[in-house]
Parts: C-alpha cells; sequence; structure tokens
C-alpha cells in the first residue's frame, strides 16, 4: 500500500466493503501491524493516545 | 458427660507414649517433639503457627481453602511455550519487549540502552523442562535516573478475583519462583494494581551468583481497591532487573499503598551492567494464600491454549500451505478466514512477515507479501473467534476457492491481542 513516511498510522478501508476497518502501523522495520478497530486492543488504545495528542492518521486510500 | 483433661504426662526419653519438652512441644512417639505437636518423629506435625505437615493423607473427603487445581494465575511459569520463536531479541527501551517465552515481556524505558537475546533454556532446576534465559547481549552500566528495566506479566482482572482484592476478607498473594541470577544482593519484586494505582514490593536476596535457587514471598492482603472484573490489564507482576534513582531512592514500599515510584525497587542489582550477564529464571506460580505450594505443571496443551488467548501465529516454509481456506471475491481481492484455536482475549492487531505467500487454488494468485494481507473485519467484540484477512492481487478465477500457502522460508502470520 502507499505510505507516507511522515505518518506513523494510516486509516485503512477493507478492500472488499471500501469501509474503514482498521489502523495500519509501520512499525519501521518491514512490519507493518493491522490494529482493528476495538477499544481493548491495546495497540488500538495507544493509536487513540496518539490522536488525543493532537495528531492524525494519514488518510485511507 | 464432664470434660476430661490429661494431666499425667509421661516423660521419657524414648520413643514411646506422650512427651512434652521444657517449650511445651508435645510428642507422641517420638523421641524429641520438633513442632507444638510431633506424633512418630515428622509423620505428623503441627507448627507454631497452625501449620500441618503430614508425611501422607488419604481422606476420603478434603475441603480446602485453596483451590487444588488452577491454584498458579501465571501463564507459562514454566517457559514451554514460544510461539513468537527463541532467540528473540528485547531492547529495553521499548515499552512491550515481548520475551521468546509467551506471556513474558520486559519493559523499561526510552533511555534504557540494554540489550536482550531472550530464549527458551534446558539450564533448569530439577522437575523442570526449561526455563527463560535473559542474556544481556548490550550492558547498560550506568542506570540513567528514570530507567527501570523489569521482567513482567499483565493480568485480566476477571482472572484475579479469587484474591478478593478490595474486600474485608481480603487473601495474600504468596509468589514463588526458581532463579538463577549473575549477580549477588537484593532483587526486587513488585505487585502492581493498574486499577487502583496501588503496589506493593518485597526482596529476594541472591546469595551466590550463578545459582539456582527457590524463593517464595507473601505479599500481604488489600483490602483496598477491588480489581476490575473484566478482560481489561488489571495487574502486573514484576522482576526488577535494574532501577534508577527514580526508582529506589527511597524507602521500600512493603504493605499495599498508593504507587510512590521511588519506593518500588530499592535495594535492587543491576542485573544488566555485563554482557557476561545471563538472567534465568523459571517455575514462576502466583496463588492465593500464605503458603507456596508445588508448581503446578499443567499439560502443554493446556498452557498453550491459555497463551493463545493473547496471541496466535501460523508460521511455515517455502511450498507449505497454511490451513486457513481463502476464496478468489473477484480477479484481485483474495479473502482468507482464519479460525482461531481459542476465542482471544480481544480482536487481535495482525501482522505479517515481508515474506511471498500465495492464494493456491486451481488458478493461484500472484505472489504477495504476508505484510500485505490486512484485515477485512471479525466476528465478534466478544471473546473474538475468528478474523477476515484480505489482500489485493493478480491472476486468480472469481469464484475459485483455495488456501493460503507461504512462498518463502520463515513467514508468519500474528494474531495479537497481547494486554
Amino acid at each position: 500500500m502507499a505510505w507516507s513516511q511522515t505518518k506513523t498510522y494510516k486509516l485503512c478501508n477493507s478492500i472488499s466493503t471500501g469501509e474503514l476497518c482498521s489502523v495500519m502501523k509501520d512499525n519501521g522495520n518491514g512490519r507493518f501491524l493491522s490494529i482493528p478497530l476495538d477499544e481493548e486492543n491495546t495497540d488500538y488504545q495507544e493509536y487513540l493516545a496518539w490522536v488525543a495528542e493532537g495528531n492524525t492518521a494519514e488518510a485511507a486510500d | 458427660m464432664s470434660d476430661i483433661r490429661f494431666e499425667g504426662w509421661l516423660h521419657r526419653s524414648g520413643t514411646g507414649g506422650v512427651y512434652q519438652d521444657s517449650a511445651g512441644n508435645v510428642g507422641i512417639a517420638s523421641t524429641q517433639p520438633k513442632t507444638s505437636l510431633d506424633i512418630q518423629n515428622g509423620a505428623f506435625q503441627v507448627g507454631p503457627a497452625g501449620i500441618c505437615t503430614v508425611t501422607t493423607v488419604k481422606s476420603t473427603n478434603i475441603v480446602n481453602s485453596t483451590q487444588l487445581s488452577h491454584r498458579n494465575v501465571i501463564r507459562n511459569g514454566h517457559m514451554q511455550i514460544i510461539q513468537r520463536g527463541s532467540p528473540l531479541t528485547v531492547n529495553a527501551n521499548i515499552a512491550r519487549g515481548r520475551c521468546a517465552a509467551d506471556g513474558w515481556e520486559i519493559s523499561s524505558d526510552t533511555n534504557g540502552t540494554a540489550v536482550f537475546s531472550t530464549s527458551k533454556s534446558t539450564d533448569t532446576p530439577n522437575g523442570f523442562g526449561s526455563s527463560l534465559k535473559l542474556d544481556v547481549t548490550t550492558a547498560d552500566t550506568s542506570i540513567a535516573s528514570d530507567v527501570g528495566t523489569r521482567l513482567l506479566q499483565r493480568f485480566e482482572g476477571q482472572d484475579l478475583q479469587a484474591f478478593k482484592k478490595g474486600s474485608s476478607d481480603a487473601l495474600q498473594w504468596t509468589l514463588s519462583f526458581h532463579v538463577k541470577s549473575p549477580k549477588t544482593g537484593t532483587h526486587c519484586i513488585e505487585l502492581l494494581d493498574i486499577d487502583n494505582g496501588r503496589s506493593v514490593s518485597a526482596t529476594y536476596t541472591v546469595s551466590q551468583a550463578d545459582t539456582w535457587q527457590y524463593v517464595t514471598n507473601t505479599f500481604p492482603a488489600d483490602t483496598t481497591g477491588a480489581l476490575d472484573n473484566d478482560n481489561a490489564q488489571s495487574f502486573i507482576i514484576i522482576w526488577w532487573l535494574a532501577a534508577g534513582s527514580n526508582f529506589s531512592s527511597g524507602t521500600l514500599n512493603t504493605t499495599w499503598n498508593t504507587r510512590v515510584e521511588a519506593n518500588r525497587a530499592v535495594g535492587q542489582v543491576n542485573v544488566t551492567d555485563s554482557t557476561d550477564n545471563n538472567f534465568y529464571i523459571t517455575g514462576c506460580q502466583l496463588e492465593v494464600g500464605s503458603e507456596a505450594t508445588p508448581f503446578e505443571h499443567r499439560t502443554f496443551g493446556e498452557e498453550l491454549a491459555h497463551c493463545q488467548r493473547y496471541f496466535f501465529n501460523v508460521t511455515g516454509n517455502n511450498g507449505q500451505r497454511t490451513n486457513i481456506p481463502a476464496f478468489a471475491n473477484s480477479s484481485t481481492d483474495c479473502r482468507a478466514m482464519v479460525s482461531f484455536p481459542t476465542p482471544m482475549r480481544a480482536v487481535p492487531t495482525f501482522s505479517g512477515s515481508a515474506t511471498n505467500m500465495v492464494f493456491d487454488s486451481a488458478d493461484d494468485s500472484a505472489t504477495f507479501l504476508c505484510s500485505a494481507l490486512q484485515q477485512g473485519g471479525y466476528l465478534s467484540n466478544d471473546s473474538p473467534h475468528g478474523m477476515l484477512i484480505e489482500v489485493s492481487t493478480s491472476s486468480m478465477t472469481a469464484g475459485q476457492s483455495g488456501v493460503l500457502e507461504f512462498r518463502a522460508n520463515s513467514g508468519e502470520l500474528n494474531f495479537s491481542a497481547e494486554l
């Protein structure tokens, strides 16, 4: 997927439905985390905290 | 019938009869009673604290306040499960550094410079098949004030309700483990209540470096602050490895209190001060009550299922199929349905390796990277038991079914719902 190097997170739509379904995180080592929109998921909690600090994820393709 | 008091004590030095020594200990058929009550030279003893020691118990009915099974709330306490592989490098400067052994992590601070190679080791005390080895590969010889390097495990509150924390009849916590540390001296352990911001610490002393020793410690009960009865993180148990002054400049907090950083790890030696250092640990058990019972050896399968509530992966080499069924939703949209072996704690984060795979079907897809797969949806937020993953690729025929197949060695599909 196209990825801006200036963003840590990128919103991600389902390929088949086109609806927002996850947030991608670039771990910087060729690894990407596909994070569900689940508030019980600790990676998503970390993303929400990052947003609360005033950051904005890259828009979905 | 009136009460009868036996006052005719028999004083003798043999092994028969009833004997009371000058300390008040009573022996029956004992040469010399060693506890408050001693029958047949230790076959049955009652100690001063009401602790009964019996060589063999044969009973038709036992009523226990300590449960007989699943006493140990620590998962993978014998370090057998290593789904992520071994060895695994962990930098101390990240918040959640996953160790080779499932359920265990090293956490520190951004200023921590130590690096560990973590692995499943066969260096163990008798009765254990494996231990977790923390090999210091980059030393931190001068611990910064804000560095607190610690080995830990996190818990859901719903798994710790038996301790009755926050109630008037709260129970004690007894921790036991086998450890082999490269450093002599004071080592700190700590229980951390995340829900209520409370903690309690204790120390154990290593008298001989690089030697296995069995450690037990009973932490007090806490009548303040109940743990949430849900699947979120409520609690952490910590083995300190190094502590900067921010964590060690106060007085060690040995009773449950509101957490004060300076009182958490007072006196902690620096286990990370040399690349010669190897720290081993196994047989970790945390249980209700005042006594450490023998380690509860659960089966490999049972422990694996417990660990897979938090992490699950599918691995393979070139040409190996994943057993994950998939279908071509169109000529370019491949969808695969992953069924988890056990319902996971929460909807997991998915990640794939940067290695090739294909959709193996009558008309195979073009190769794509495992890391190109992404979530397409999940089945339920309540103990999720499966997930749809999908990828844009080419060369497929819409409607055909098949299976995901690795086309390079060391392929991985990881699902993580860790705390």
